[in-house]
């Protein structure tokens, strides 16, 4: 197994602390788990990135230069990272905030408007995570959402809620084709 | 065997430290070793040790003089300019014969520079950096494993040997997160240090100094202080080899750059080359007997870093005309590609030693 | 017939760019202020400032004037070596509270006893931005930051620094007022007090200090409205907000 994941977006989206989480999550089941955090000078605002690494030999660099998948959440962060997009990768965009591009099939999730209808914009990362997911098993289902709630288990209930609500809104998303995968 | 849980680097250090019985951790801010002063200013109290946010970097290294010097295990960090401010400490550190730890989570300079990765503070760690005739173990690791078990190991050499000793890393090893495996040791004995300051309570009171004015006397301090580099380079050279007993080439690198040649030499192993690696773990003492060894069997010794060739020097000095030594390098926060590595592997020579330093073409595309 | 009039506009002082600072920070306003006063006073072409490490050390692109980086707290033994020798061109330094009172503080304290005929301008948020959040030496007791998790101790890492007050115990500064972000009057009085501390180097070649106490949302970990309510309602309680030195003379409270 091989899995260069590449999660941006904008600083203040949670972009971070997906990335993390999912590496959590991995190195229950995963034998080799990198996780790399790029930051914009702006800590709020700016671009953040990370990058995610599962692979069952050893990983020589947390970060690639080819993606297996790509998770943006702006538009920023598409224009940027697209052009490095695989035709065999796999592309998540944030539909709320992404255009569709051309010449790629990308999977159009519409995570930001989705997340206000949950009631926090801010989970619209945790609904992404659940689309990549669905789309690529990674980790076994069942421990995410434990996961999650050791993640946050210093928070109030209410966050951790939300959040497993989102990634799970973000999980059916996919399964139940409401997002489409564009066809080029 | 405990549990594998997900750190950074920094933070792997900092609990590192901690399991190796640390008292004292001085530090300050400065990126990106940010993460490791925070882990300790939350872990060290909670263990009933020491945490101080000194003014600076410079009255940070004096406060692990102080500590050292009452006979406790004392550790600071800081980033590339910060250790720029340190090197007077550390020479009297090696001067007063104290032991210390330091971590440089090295950054792109010279000057301010930048958050970005490097390794161009080699020269500063293993040739000095501080004034005097002295050295400091320096120890390099390579994975987040590494950064914690290379501290535990960092008190014990100097406490063995009442030297300092530094962990030479960079930005990308520090804030990267990789799972490992905590120690669950008890922290190593420390030897008894009867040259403490502790209070002289039924003893001849003892003297912390550097400062040797009687004709001679510095002059023999400073043998006693060779005599003990050179039991050093004797007992605690440590390296890491990968596929030499039959390569032709072998690269030669550490921390994140002998990372990046893990995956080149696979890469060039499934084409056919037969390529090696050789990664020193500890720069100062370096492995000179073997990388010489390893020379006199290969046909190119190609030389990663992230400068304008600082190893690369000790890797001449070792290699010393047996073979031809090439250079991949990229400075000021540049990190070299697989495929960068992979490349000057592949390049057919007329078999002369060419002076790879012609750096202002390297790293661009 | 009809006129235009500016009412409004760009200090000449100040670059036609965008800068990199967090929503709600204090250091936009005060940059355009020390533009406007270099304007007013007509001194843009002699006037040479040096940044601090800290979220500001990149303020050499936004000013239109010669500005110099400087080591991280060193800003005023730069600015002494330029006014030494270019005595007629206005220096000021600008550093933030880890600049100024950590790493720098014997700069800091060495240039204002020697009366260097420099100006300071001191941006005080309570904080260390640029790296994360961590404790500065004015960091309020019981505040949290990165390495005071559970909030400052006074026991171990003792009280906050009053700078205004440190450096009004010795002889040469002349001018020395403490300012804060208090609405359009307390903006107001910063842009006054940075005017005097400039004149107070051109007119009498002495020294001069300014003091701002300012927000930083992030790390002061609030909305930008609520961390100007902090700088109000809890940083000029600690650090009393106004003229401590005034033409050389001890202003009492």
């Amino acid at each position: 197994m091989l899995e260069r994941i590449l999660i941006a977006g904008t600083g203040g989206q949670g972009i971070v602390l997906v990335g993390k989480l999912l590496a959590t999550i991995a190195v229950r089941s995963v034998r080799h788990v990198t996780f790399f955090p790029a930051y914009g000078a702006e800590v709020r605002g700016g671009t953040s990135s990370c990058e995610v690494v599962l692979s069952s030999e050893e990983i020589s660099s947390p970060v690639s230069e080819v993606f297996d998948s790509m998770v943006l959440m702006n538009q920023d962060s598409a224009s940027r990272f697209l052009p490095k997009a695989d035709q065999k990768g796999l592309v998540l965009l944030n539909a709320s905030m992404c255009r569709r591009p051309a010449g790629l099939a990308p999977v159009m999730v519409p995570a930001s408007e989705q997340a206000v209808k949950l009631g926090d914009i801010r989970v619209a990362n945790f609904i992404m995570l659940g689309a990549l997911l669905a789309s690529k098993p990674l980790v076994p289902s069942h421990r995410v959402e434990d996961g999650l709630r050791q993640f946050f288990s210093e928070r109030s209930s209410d966050v951790v809620d939300m959040n497993i609500r989102a990634f799970r809104h973000g999980l059916g998303l996919v399964s139940h084709g409401s997002s489409r995968r564009q066809t080029a | 065997m405990s549990a594998r849980v997900l750190m950074t680097g920094n933070d792997a250090i900092g609990e590192g430290a901690i399991r190796a019985g640390c008292d004292g951790y001085y530090g300050y801010p400065i990126t990106p070793q940010n993460e490791l002063t925070a882990y300790m200013a939350r872990h060290m109290p909670e263990n009933g040790r020491v945490f101080v946010q000194a003014e600076s970097e410079l009255a940070a290294i004096n406060m692990v003089f102080g500590t050292a010097a009452a006979g406790k295990r004392a550790m600071t960090s800081s980033s590339s300019p910060g250790i720029s401010l340190k090197q007077e400490g550390i020479s009297y550190l090696a001067g007063c014969q104290l032991p210390a730890v330091i971590v440089n989570v090295q950054r792109a300079g010279p000057g301010l520079g930048d958050i970005t990765p490097s390794q161009a503070d080699y020269f500063q760690a293993t040739k000095g950096g501080g004034h005097g005739d002295y050295h400091q173990i320096v120890l390099a690791p390579a994975s987040v494993q590494e950064m914690h078990d290379l501290t535990i190991r960092a008190f014990v050499l100097a406490d063995r040997y009442r030297t300092p000793v530094m962990i030479l890393t960079d930005g990308r090893l520090g804030q990267m997160m990789e799972p490992l495996e905590l120690s669950d040791k008890p922290a190593p004995r420390v030897p008894q240090k009867k040259w403490a300051l502790d209070g002289a309570k039924g003893r001849k009171p003892n003297i912390i100094r550097s400062l040797y004015l009687v004709p001679g006397q510095l002059e023999a301090i400073n043998h006693a202080l060779q005599d003990k580099y050179r039991q050093i380079e004797q007992k605690e050279v440590d390296y890491e080899e990968r596929l030499t007993d039959d390569c032709e080439v072998l690269l030669v690198a550490y921390g994140t750059c002998a990372r990046l040649c893990t995956g080149a030499l696979k890469e060039a192993r499934a084409a056919g080359r037969r390529v090696g690696l050789l990664r020193p773990i500890t720069l100062w003492p370096y492995p000179y007997a073997r990388l010489r060894e390893l020379s006199t069997r290969v046909r190119q010794v190609l030389v990663v870093e992230m400068s304008s060739g600082q190893m690369l020097e000790d890797v001449r000095l070792a290699v010393d005309g047996t073979t031809r030594v090439d250079f991949v390098g990229r400075m000021g926060g540049g990190v070299p590609t697989q495929s960068e590595v992979l490349r000057h592997l592949c390049r057919r020579t007329n078999g002369r030693c060419r002076d790879q330093r012609k750096l202002h073409n390297r790293g661009r595309k | 017939m009809t006129r235009r009039i500016s009412i409004y506009r760009r200090p000449e002082a100040l670059q036609d760019t965008q800068t990199h600072y967090c929503p709600g920070c204090g250091h936009g306003l005060v940059h355009k202020v020390i533009a406007e006063v270099v304007d007013k006073l007509g001194i843009r072409e002699r006037t040479i400032g040096i940044a601090p490490v800290g979220c500001a050390v990149l303020a050499y692109f936004y000013w239109n004037f010669d500005v110099s980086e400087s080591a991280h707290g060193r800003v005023p033994a730069v600015a002494t070596g330029i006014k030494r020798v270019l005595p007629d061109r206005v220096v000021f330094g600008y550093q933030g509270d880890g600049d100024l009172a950590a790493i720098g503080m014997g700069e800091t304290i060495h240039a204002a006893n020697r009366g260097e005929a420099i100006t300071t301008i001191f941006i005080n948020n309570a904080v260390y931005g640029m790296t994360g959040g961590q404790m500065a030496p004015t960091t309020l007791v019981g505040q949290k930051t990165s390495t005071t998790p559970q909030g400052r101790n006074l026991d171990t890492e003792g009280p906050p620094i009053r700078m205004c007050e440190l450096l009004n115990t010795l002889e040469k500064p002349h001018y020395i007022e403490r300012v804060a972000f208090t609405g359009i009057a307390g903006v107001r009085r910063i842009r006054k007090a940075i005017e005097n501390a400039f004149l107070a180097q051109i007119e009498h070649n002495a020294y001069s200090f300014v003091e701002v106490l300012s927000p930083c949302p992030i790390y002061q970990r609030r909305s930008p409205a609520d961390a100007l309510k902090f700088v109000e309602e809890q940083m000029a309680v600690y650090f009393p907000v106004r003229v401590f030195r005034q033409d050389g003379k001890v202003v009492n409270a």
